[in-house]
């Protein structure tokens, strides 16, 4: 990210070339705000039908919890790891990322690999807590896809740059609840664009080589992690 | 200048023009293939098994990189350029120059590269932002004291429209090719990589000038601009390759995920 220790950055000029690198790693903080004020939503009485109206109405609840800086930081990661595990659907967003490859697994290399990637995930956003800098987000729209699918609009207010589009793909479970599925940072679907390495990975050198890939890589975020 | 001279430009003018457009029938024969395709967001990519389309809203990220080992030997040549030559060199300049100086020299080739971004918005008759380009260099080179401050942005509003001669060969339907990974120049493909060259056609010094003036000069201002760059975003790969499992692939899609969109915007109307 365009930022260091809060001094007043760049105005946004994205070089064609390059500007494709950031959006991949603003994809854990904004996924932890939306998940956040979907989670905090979820505990009203009524059924989360709107899913614009409820992420309009919590992220205004879900951005305070994040700009708490006195509450102690391992406190906070809790918090939002049980959202996190409430309001995305992991195995939903772990099976896309396979792409076709997900038919040729067994039922035992399914759930192994749902729960590491899972893992994986919550330790990207973790790492990203820290940077998060008291950004506005502003909810700006919501479309449906088709019945139960639906894609909600939001952006991340920069001062002196250009807002982050952030789009999230939510799909509406059984029990009505939406959950997300995909998120889209700057018109980069963060989900296809994980479904692209590994099927690379995946054809070059094996599903056994991708899981130890990202067993080191998730035990690298945890260790950067510290506490 | 005598006649030696007048020949010897407008042949390499010609050998250029020929140059692109060897390529451009080359991406044409992509394209009548890809007219029969469906659209890729809908189907599953040619060889896919039925049942892996994407969800409603994902892209399609599952596609052919025939040129896989060169791309990959370049991709390793651009990382270690970028690791043991142009960080270093943008961590001492980042040193020398404080972030606004920084900033600004971004903006003065900004705005020295306006002619491609005015002359593309015009070949997809998009002639408001065509007009607004002009507008922001006359803007910024007299006001913005030689386009070192982008007042044209700041004072009026008038906001860039980056545009460039691949998205311009999209928008009349050129398929985008196979992935090319290019030297210096980073993540592309083959329609892009002809309209990087055609872009570069633009540059009013190279009609001029003999080639062995401007090519060092073009050059040096490139790396120039490509460091001042990498040390205004001092941690862009780092942190790209912190949370990829593997970097080639991420970045493949990266880039090809946002050429899409952006041809997708322009096809929209912006």
């Amino acid at each position: 990210m365009i930022r260091e220790n809060g001094k007043v950055t760049a105005p946004g000029r994205r070089n064609p070339r390059f500007g494709a690198i950031r959006p991949l790693t603003i994809f854990p903080l904004a996924g932890i705000m939306i998940v956040a004020a979907l989670a905090i939503g979820a505990r009203s009485a009524l059924a989360a039908n709107d899913p614009q109206q409820q992420v309009q109405d919590l992220v205004g609840k879900a951005v305070p919890i994040l700009r708490d800086t006195g509450t102690p930081l391992p406190q906070r990661r809790k918090e939002l790891i049980d959202l996190l595990a409430g309001h995305f659907d992991f195995s939903d967003m772990a099976r896309i990322a396979l792409g076709y490859h997900w038919r040729d697994l067994s039922a035992d290399q399914r759930s192994q690999f749902v729960q590491l990637f899972t893992a994986f995930i919550e330790n990207a956003y973790m790492g990203k807590i820290q940077d998060y800098k008291g950004q506005d987000i502003q909810v700006t729209g919501e479309r449906t896809l088709q019945p139960g699918y639906s894609e909600v609009q939001s952006r991340i207010v920069q001062p002196n740059k250009q807002p982050i589009r952030l789009d999230y793909l939510l799909k509406q479970d059984s029990n009505g609840d939406w959950k997300v599925y995909d998120v889209t940072v700057d018109a980069i679907s963060i989900i296809a664009n994980y479904r692209n390495q590994f099927n690379r990975v995946i054809n070059d050198q094996g599903f056994d080589k991708l899981m130890a890939d990202m067993r080191t890589k998730q035990e690298q975020l945890q260790e950067s992690l510290g506490s | 200048m005598n006649y030696q001279d007048h020949f010897r430009l407008k042949c390499g003018a010609l050998r250029r023009l020929v140059a692109i457009f060897a390529v451009l029938a080359v991406c044409g024969a992509f394209t009548a293939v890809r007219a029969m395709a469906a659209d890729p967001n809908a189907a599953p990519m040619p060889g896919e098994p039925a049942g892996a389309a994407p969800m409603p809203g994902e892209s399609a990220a599952n596609y052919n990189d025939p040129l896989e080992p060169f791309n990959s030997a370049m991709f390793t040549f651009n990382m270690k350029l970028d690791k043991w030559v142009v960080t270093p060199v943008a961590r001492g300049y980042s040193l020398v120059l404080p972030e606004p100086a920084r900033v600004s020299v971004g903006n003065f080739f900004d705005n020295v590269n306006f002619l491609p971004r005015f002359a593309n918005n015009l070949f997809q008759l998009r002639f408001q932002n065509a007009a607004t380009e002009l507008a922001r260099f006359g803007i910024n080179t007299t006001l913005g004291v030689a386009g070192l401050f982008d007042v044209a942005n700041s004072w009026f509003g008038l906001k860039r429209s980056p545009d460039d001669f691949g998205l311009t060969l999209g928008h009349y339907g050129v398929y985008s090719g196979p992935y090319l990974m290019l030297p210096f120049f980073g993540p592309s493909n083959i329609r892009d990589a002809v309209g990087l060259a055609a872009d570069g056609a633009m540059n009013p010094m190279a009609w001029v000038l003999p080639w062995w003036i401007t090519v060092p000069v073009d050059a040096g201002s490139e790396a120039i601009e490509a460091v001042n760059y990498r040390s205004l975003h001092p941690k862009q790969f780092e942190e790209a390759d912190r949370y990829a499992i593997d970097l080639y692939g991420a970045v493949q899609d990266a880039y090809t995920q946002t050429r899409a969109a952006r041809l997708k915007e322009i096809n929209n109307g912006d």
